[in-house]
């Protein structure tokens, strides 16, 4: 037991979806605040509940790479953010052990009129590694996204694929103990791609653990070593990748 | 330099709002996050600028020629005070341009990177503190005009000099309370980010960044410093003008309690909040 990494317990997430309600202006809200002196907390019931998860259970050892599969709105994003901190529970809880890097997005916190050296250091320390430890990679993370001609220019006159290639670079040199990634292989051209999924085949040799969304069965099955599907916010089935949860899942129903 | 996971301590995420002296110790591990955002500020705003680095003295003299004109001349506020007038105005009006751009910067910086701040995480309170300090750091660039005013002058300051660093301090820590405050704020409610301009318009008359508030009728003394801002511009005028007028001790003494009172307000909203903040946007 002592090999789990990631440790969810009893995790649930509960959105509003009383928009209206919401007060987004401070008329709103002192409205509000009239309307409970007058008549109680009774808007309280007006508001409709939505659970994106429900009371969710998983253990990730390490060296493990889990795959999310599931409709959209079954969850999988939400829970991905819970465990990259961007939104918190609303009950249950996570334990984790050891740096986690996030990838819910290529690029984050890339500045247009930097240059794609400057993002470097930008992006990767966004991504939680130190400026020493990307000045190490620094020529292996150019490498990687092929944009060295272009390192010195402001990232505002890339095109999209290399954009994409530099962000992506930094994101694979980050080193972490578990890395969350969603729906982000399917960057670049075809043999970017393949660049990528090797590189990720490498992270897990390694024993870092992984917890991917992707809506690609191919790639699962070439990365993954568990697949959970999610359904309406909690887990339907779990298995390992061998066993016939992708198969039946990738067929038309 | 990836550390063993098994000998890794386990972290609780839960929700909960972390405590003062957690949510420190996670500043201090994202602090690269911090030099680099305040690194971007500097680079992009002068970046594509025919005079660059330049502008930082430019800025300055320009308000400070403004202000001394408008002021010593138009409304002539020039007579009856020892130092020379254009110092006295730059003791005000340099620490007023601070204050007015560091506030409005961070309260916008949460809104402004919302969609950093929904893909990765790192303590919030970074990026209202990054700004300010970019825009201190225009600040203290500033004051090698005054010491260039002084040569020009021929003005030499005193000992009280020694106090200068702290009414800068005070005025950092001032800002970057309001700034932490006003940026989850302005994540709740909108409306702050249209109300704020005007409240610095008026706090620009209330403050004396163009006059000296000896100005100010007696009996309205107290009240007037109310606004913190009266108590540190007094205050690096007395520390760099040699005692001007005495030291300003009402002023300065009602400025630390009200900076003090705001940092509480402005530490406690903005961890109670804190993990929140993607919901509530």
């Amino acid at each position: 037991m002592s090999d789990i990494v990631i440790d969810i317990v009893n995790l649930s997430k509960r959105y509003s979806l009383s928009h209206q309600r919401r007060p987004d202006s401070l008329k709103a809200w002192l409205r509000g605040l009239a309307k409970r002196g007058t008549s109680g907390d009774a808007n309280h019931s007006a508001e409709e509940e939505f659970w994106a998860l429900k009371d969710i259970s998983l253990q990730v050892r390490q060296g493990e790479c889990l795959a999310l599969i599931g409709k959209n709105g079954s969850g999988k994003s939400t829970l991905l953010k819970i465990l990259s901190r961007v939104i918190p529970p609303t009950s249950g809880q996570i334990r984790v052990r050891g740096r986690v890097a996030s990838l819910l997005e290529v690029g984050t916190g890339f500045h247009p009129e930097l240059t794609g050296r400057e993002n470097v250091f930008l992006n990767g320390a966004m991504l939680g590694c130190p400026e020493r430890e990307i000045r190490r990679r620094f020529d292996a993370i150019v490498d990687f996204s092929g944009v060295e001609r272009f390192l010195d220019t402001p990232v505002k006159h890339y095109s999209s694929g290399m954009y994409v290639r530099l962000a992506y670079a930094v994101a694979a040199h980050v080193d972490a103990d578990i890395l969350v990634v969603d729906e982000v292989l399917a960057v670049g051209d075809a043999e970017f791609q393949r660049k990528c999924l090797a590189h990720m085949r490498q992270l897990a040799s390694q024993q870092r653990t992984c917890v991917l969304v992707s809506h690609n069965i191919e790639t699962i099955k070439q990365l993954a070593t568990n697949v959970a599907r999610l359904d309406s916010g909690a887990i339907a089935e779990a298995a390992t990748v061998g066993s016939d949860l992708l198969d039946r899942y990738a067929l038309p129903q | 330099m990836t550390s063993d996971p098994a000998s890794a301590q386990w972290r609780t995420i839960d929700g909960h709002p972390p405590s003062l002296l957690e949510y420190c110790r996670e500043i201090h591990k994202y602090r690269e996050v911090a030099y680099v955002l305040i690194r971007r500020d500097l680079i992009v705003r002068f970046r594509q600028t025919y005079f660059g680095l330049a502008w930082l003295l430019f800025k300055p003299l320009m308000l400070m020629a403004v202000m001394s004109f408008a002021f010593g001349f138009l409304a002539g506020f020039e007579k009856s005070h020892a130092a020379p007038y254009p110092l006295i105005i730059f003791c005000g009006v340099i620490p007023w341009y601070f204050f007015s751009n560091a506030v409005p910067d961070s309260m916008n910086s949460l809104l402004g990177h919302m969609h950093i701040i929904q893909k990765t995480y790192f303590p919030r309170a970074i990026f209202p503190i990054a700004a300010v300090v970019s825009d201190a750091i225009e600040f203290f660039v500033a004051w090698l005009l005054f010491a260039l005013g002084c040569l020009w002058f021929g003005y030499l300051p005193g000992w009280q000099i020694v106090f200068f660093p702290l009414f800068c301090l005070q005025l950092i820590v001032l800002c970057t309370a309001i700034g932490l405050w006003l940026s989850v704020v302005n994540v709740q409610f909108r409306d702050i980010g249209n109300l704020v301009p005007f409240l610095l318009m008026i706090g620009f008359f209330v403050t004396p960044a163009g006059y000296t508030s000896i100005r100010i009728p007696e009996q309205w003394q107290m009240v007037y410093a109310l606004n913190p801002l009266v108590g540190v511009i007094e205050g690096l005028r007395w520390s760099l003008l040699n005692g001007m007028d005495g030291f300003p001790r009402t002023p300065v003494i009602l400025s630390l309690a009200t900076t003090l009172a705001m940092g509480l307000i402005a530490v406690r909203h903005f961890l109670a909040v804190e993990t929140d903040l993607v919901d509530l946007a």
